[in-house]
């Protein structure tokens, strides 16, 4: 019988046995384990951090249109959005059947023109916008945003002012603005309406030339009754780009267009892109530390240890087996440094979460510019905190390789030769 | 039984080349209690790692039982090093973050063998190596003596057919010595463990009852006492 017949089988270790030898190991150089532990704790958090803030922000700009004004969808007469006459309208029953949409819920219709509006010896240009005031109190939450006077409870005549335009212009409830405007195919349109309330939109520059007032109203004041500008799309769930495509397929495109929020605001998503991009360079850089700190220990120990996987081999362990107690090391140290660091991470971004980052100086100026809060939230989404923890375990098993290899080409003879 | 036939190593880097042993040919029975002796550069070591499996001849064949050595691939030698061959190293070599019992443990559950068994074994053998009060400590706890004490029972653990050892009272002192040799020829006698050494310690050489002189990588003498 030869010896092959006689040992068939092929050695089995109970990884408990591994798990024992590469756990005691880390406690072997106590402080250089430290220190590696240590810099995938700060990376950990870095990074998750960094990448909430900035979700966070992007999230905050999204909720900003979509819950303020802008929604996630708008229909408009074709044209409009690069040529925004009111002479680009149409009428509300050429898109009813958009209701039909499985994740339509309403449609919300606009009249957006412009008028100049003054008041006494001031006078100013003004965005004025027609609404439904009643739908756009319950969806955009409008009552809550009045800060003096109140909202169209029972009325549907007056206006409601930005707070920043009742600054510039003196105003008062109870005053009358009268305005002056093109209206419908050439029209002119003028009118004065009393003021029943202001309103604080949360971001300076809508509320320096906002004023609102009720769709009717709108319409007969630019002369075009049965006509508007703008149809927002509710939606029912967040799936807004096969919404759009879907809209897109039942509408007659050569009248309208269906526009999505990107594509009204380009610059948002151009702003979001530039940020991104300079985030992950950050995070490049971070990884790129990360990865040599760990390959140096990953080559220290594999040059220190080289003697032990030596005598082990000579001995009779299995390469592949020496391989899993020397990668499972820098693992169980990795592992130990992302769970620590996460634990670290998550009170820092649950926080600032809770209370978000203001913004101050040229920032604010720049966020508000486009029309939002200067406030930073930080996301709670765990895919940021998983997709990083995820990044810094890959990177320890890249820089394992040289272990791996290492220890495949190890000669046992001249490993022991000390 | 282990038999070297024709057995030539020569290490060649492309500048130098040395002949490490040129043509040896021995046969070592079991039970046999055998050094291999020689000065420093004679080839003794080379001779005691091609028989261990730890390195290839040039030429040459090396049988162990009924297996040429010679002709096994990488993965199937270091098994066979484990299921048929002990090792005692100069410099003990046990694994620094295992405890003595551990140590010896180690390479039964590299075989595979039950809870059972290998603690029995464990226990059996730090007892004949006079370390049955030592268990518990890590080989940075014990003395050179010890910890060689330590290498012989883990080497014996996987019962293998033969315990190579190489220089293993280099580091030792008298005391040290006597002791390693007394539980080594024991074991030789009481269990007909066959053992190789390479040495150039007049004491072990005095204990074996065969002496293989190696000189230039060629068999000087070879004495059977």
């Amino acid at each position: 019988m030869s010896f092959w017949d006689k040992q068939p089988y092929i050695t089995f270790v109970p990884f408990v046995m591994l798990f024992k030898l590469a756990w005691r190991n880390i406690f072997r150089n106590k402080r250089r384990s430290i220190i590696t532990v240590s810099s995938i704790i700060f990376a950990v958090i870095f990074a998750v951090f960094m990448r909430s803030l900035q979700y966070g922000a992007y999230g905050n700009m999204l909720k900003n249109i979509v819950s303020s004004y802008l929604g996630y969808i708008q229909v408009h007469k074709q044209g409009f959005w690069t040529e925004k006459t009111l002479d680009n309208s149409f009428s509300p029953e050429d898109i009813t059947y958009l209701l039909d949409h499985e994740n339509v819920s309403y449609l919300s219709y606009r009249i957006e023109g412009f008028a100049l509006a003054s008041k006494d010896d001031n006078s100013k240009p003004v965005a004025l916008l027609g609404l439904d005031v009643q739908q756009e109190k319950n969806r955009l939450g409008l009552d809550k945003k009045v800060v003096q006077g109140e909202y169209f409870t029972n009325r549907k005549t007056g206006i409601l002012v930005g707070i920043g335009l009742r600054d510039i212009m003196s105003l008062r409830l109870g005053d009358s603005i009268i305005f002056l405007s093109q209206g419908y195919q050439g029209s002119m349109a003028s009118g004065s309406y009393p003021i029943i309330g202001f309103i604080d939109l949360k971001t300076p520059e809508l509320n320096k030339r906002t004023v609102i007032m009720d769709l009717a109203q709108a319409q007969e004041l630019f002369a075009m009754p049965n006509m508007v500008t703008t149809a927002v799309l509710g939606l029912k769930n967040d799936n807004w780009e096969e919404t759009q495509q879907e809209v897109i397929a039942r509408v007659d495109t050569n009248q309208l267009e269906v526009l999505n929020w990107n594509e009204m605001l380009p610059e948002l998503q151009q702003l979001i892109a530039v940020d991104k991009a300079g985030g992950l360079f950050v995070l490049f850089i971070l990884y790129s530390i990360i990865t040599f700190s760990l390959f140096g220990t990953v080559l220290m120990l594999t040059e220190e240890r080289s003697f032990e996987y030596g005598v082990l081999i000579a001995v009779g362990m299995a390469k592949n087996k020496v391989i899993i107690v020397a990668i499972l090391e820098t693992i169980l140290m990795a592992i130990t440094g992302i769970i620590a660091g996460l634990a670290f991470a998550f009170p820092v971004v649950l926080y600032f979460n809770i209370y978000p980052i203001n913004l101050s100086g040229q920032m604010q100026e720049v966020v508000e510019k486009y029309g939002f809060e200067a406030l930073i939230p930080t996301s709670l989404d765990p895919s940021i905190a998983l997709s990083h923890a995820g990044i810094i375990f890959f990177i320890v098993l890249v820089v394992n390789m040289y272990t791996i290899v290492k220890i495949k080409r190890l000669e046992p003879i001249k490993a022991m030769r000390r | 039984m282990i038999k070297v036939t024709h057995v030539t190593k020569t290490y060649d880097d492309g500048k130098v080349r040395v002949e490490a042993l040129r043509g040896i040919n021995v046969e070592i029975k079991n039970g046999e209690f055998t050094a291999i002796v020689g000065p420093s550069g004679s080839g003794k070591t080379t001779l005691l790692n091609i028989i261990g499996g730890l390195d290839t001849p040039t030429e040459g064949n090396v049988i162990i039982g009924e297996t040429n050595i010679a002709h096994l691939s990488e993965n199937q030698l270091i098994d066979f090093r484990l299921n048929h061959i002990g090792f005692v190293f100069q410099s003990y070599n046990l694994i620094p973050v295992l405890t003595a019992k551990e140590n010896v443990e180690f390479l039964m559950l590299l075989q595979n063998k039950s809870e059972a068994e290998r603690d029995e074994r464990t226990t059996k053998l730090l007892k004949a190596v006079g370390l049955e009060d030592q268990i518990n400590k890590k080989p940075n706890e014990m003395s050179g003596g010890q910890q060689q004490r330590v290498a012989v029972a883990r080497a014996l653990a996987s019962k293998p057919d033969f315990i190579l050892a190489d220089e293993p009272t280099a580091n030792l002192d008298s005391a040290s010595t006597a002791n390693l040799l007394d539980i080594m020829y024991r074991l030789n006698q009481e269990e007909n463990m066959t053992f190789v050494f390479s040495t150039h310690d007049q004491r072990v050489i005095d204990r074996a009852k065969r002496v293989i002189t190696i000189e230039d990588g060629k068999i000087l003498s070879d004495e059977i006492r």
